[in-house]
């Protein structure tokens, strides 16, 4: 895997590494996709229209409004005021 | 009352003959996790204060005869499924302070039997990975060797339960998370189909391949647990719109005639000697027993484990894109949002679970989409079709669980491909959406239990549980000694 590659990974995936641990995980990925890559002596092409998974899932709910959680518990593992969420002062 | 390795069963007649009390009960359950979870670690939150209410409760619709199966039951729950007002951790420092908000509809069907939660067990973080050594908090040891892995992910469950620090547990599995360790650590564990039990509150990490189910020390405690978790349920769009039926209607019934499918590619040299020889030696106990054994193949297995990660690691991917750490979870720093979203998934997220969003996100990205998500799709196609010709000619599917036993702590270190590998037994089950049970067959000369998977047809549990339950009847369990 090149450079180039992992840091756009990084960057679709919101995470950061050290240059050290980013030769590590570079290293590690490169291992792990040659594994993924056995998958493409398999000789077939994925059709949706044949898909063997027949379960009969939930039917829909009726699109009715009911009451939810309260506010105040939804936001109780966050840091909240007046029921907003409160992020660091950031100019951009 | 000696609770080694107590059933449900035997729970159940204890309260009912006031022989015990649930209080009683659960304080001889929590002496216990006193005594030996400093060196098991198979907890990560213990709710003492919480069960004594809710023993308290279960004694109340006891005496007034009102009991259900699970009333006054001490249950472990693993800490991925959702319990309000008790902090749910994924064994991730990501969400090491959350409490969720609300029950999961499992938690929620067994508070309506009255159970009683004794805590919160360990596992890999966010269910990534067969050891339990991901985990941020507890990395739990194996009851029968302390030096070696309890598997995982639900390590902590299976580990409980096989030292006998909670009667059963519920587990999660989305690549044999709830079979592996229960093999590891000699136990009894079910996934059920998919679609069987409601996946509402359990923290998602692959949605299409995640399920809730039961560790407990018999196939018999399995079928009670199910009984109780199961239901249709309206907040679950995957929930499965069939009949629930008793899962312990054909428990005792004998397996004559029963045609026990032995797919040859399980039974390769990949899978240590010992092992095979074992699950084999239980083949010819249940032929012996009227089952008829058909030798088959599943040549899909071959690229089981690049379809499995593909397909696991892209929706993990995106499903924990909502660890921010501005709605919940660990909160990193930085001077721009982007830099705050990032420092907190850098920091709140370990090595494992980063390394699968990598893969995710690369399996899902422009220019490697067709060569390999899409081609995962089409392995998933493959394999259920494969599973599909197995049972036109067969009732169930014997193998192994694992490759090898419990392996020591750190022989997987840092050799994540390794680790991906040894989930070869497991993961077409979750692939082709299909039930499966762990029970022991035997014991290593190390005295390592050793697991074998009976797998059934979908939503065909009850045959399952009646093979497995057949085997035990002719199968003498051995206890750790902690």
């Amino acid at each position: 895997m090149e450079l180039k590659t992992i840091q756009h990974l990084c960057e679709l995936s919101k995470l950061n590494y050290e240059d050290e641990a980013l030769e590590k995980v570079m290293s590690e990925m490169t291992d792990i996709i040659e594994l993924m890559d056995t998958i493409k002596s398999f000789d077939l092409t994925y059709d949706d229209t044949k898909d063997n998974n027949s379960i009969k899932f939930c039917e829909t709910r009726e699109d009715v409004a009911k009451p939810s959680f309260p506010t105040e518990k939804l936001l109780s593992n966050a840091e909240n005021t007046d029921n907003c969420y409160v992020v660091p002062k950031v100019v951009e | 009352m000696d609770l080694t390795r107590a059933k449900i069963r035997d729970l159940r007649k204890a309260l009912d003959t006031k022989e015990i009390g649930a209080a009683e009960l659960c304080g001889e359950y929590f002496k216990k996790i006193e005594a030996s979870d400093d060196k098991l670690l198979s907890y990560i939150t213990v709710t003492k204060d919480k069960a004594m209410e809710m023993a308290a409760d279960a004694q109340k619709k006891i005496d007034a005869g009102e009991a259900s199966m699970l009333t006054g039951i001490p249950i472990a729950i693993k800490d991925n499924i959702c319990t309000d007002g008790v902090k749910t951790t994924c064994s991730s420092k990501m969400l090491e302070n959350f409490v969720p908000p609300y029950d999961a509809t499992v938690i929620e069907n067994l508070k309506n039997e009255g159970y009683v939660l004794l805590g919160k067990t360990s596992m890999d973080e966010f269910a990534m990975g067969g050891s339990n050594q991901t985990s941020a908090f507890a990395k739990t040891k194996n009851p029968y060797d302390l030096e070696r892995v309890p598997g995982g992910s639900s390590g902590g469950s299976a580990a409980a339960v096989s030292a006998s620090l909670a009667p059963c547990a519920l587990g999660s599995d989305t690549g044999g998370s709830i079979r592996q360790p229960a093999s590891f650590c000699g136990v009894t564990g079910i996934k059920p189909t998919y679609g069987r039990v409601s996946r509402y509150g359990l923290v998602a990490f692959a949605s299409s391949l995640d399920q809730i189910g039961p560790i407990c020390n018999d196939a018999h405690d399995c079928a009670i647990m199910l009984n109780a978790i199961c239901s249709q349920d309206a907040h679950d769009a995957t929930s499965a719109r069939v009949d629930i039926p008793d899962f312990t209607a054909k428990l005792g019934q004998s397996v004559k005639g029963m045609k026990i499918a032995m797919p040859k590619e399980f039974y390769s040299d990949d899978i240590d000697d010992e092992v095979k020889s074992s699950v084999v030696a239980a083949a010819k106990t249940l032929e012996a027993q009227g089952a008829q054994l058909i030798d088959c193949s599943i040549p899909g297995l071959k690229y089981a484990i690049p379809a499995y990660y593909l397909i696991a690691c892209a929706e993990a991917a995106s499903n924990l894109s909502r660890f921010d750490g501005i709605k919940y979870g660990y909160r990193g720093e930085g001077r721009t949002f982007e830099d705050l979203i990032r420092d907190s998934r850098s920091k709140g997220f370990g090595e494992e679970v980063k390394r699968r969003i990598l893969l995710g996100n690369y399996a899902l990205s422009s220019g490697y989409y067709d060569a390999y998500y899409k081609k995962a799709l089409a392995l998933k196609q493959e394999i259920i079709k494969e599973y599909n010709e197995v049972f036109d000619i067969a009732d169930v599917i014997l193998t192994p669980t694992a490759p090898s036993v419990a392996y020591k702590i750190g022989a997987q270190d840092n050799d994540p491909v390794k680790m991906y590998l040894a989930d070869i037994c497991t993961v077409t089950v979750n692939i082709a959406g299909l039930p499966g049970i762990n029970t022991t067959c035997g014991y290593t000369g190390e005295g390592m239990p050793i697991g074998m998977s009976v797998i059934g047809k979908r939503f065909d549990e009850q045959t399952i549980l009646q093979c497995a339950d057949a085997f035990e009847q002719t199968f003498a369990p051995t206890a750790p000694k902690l």
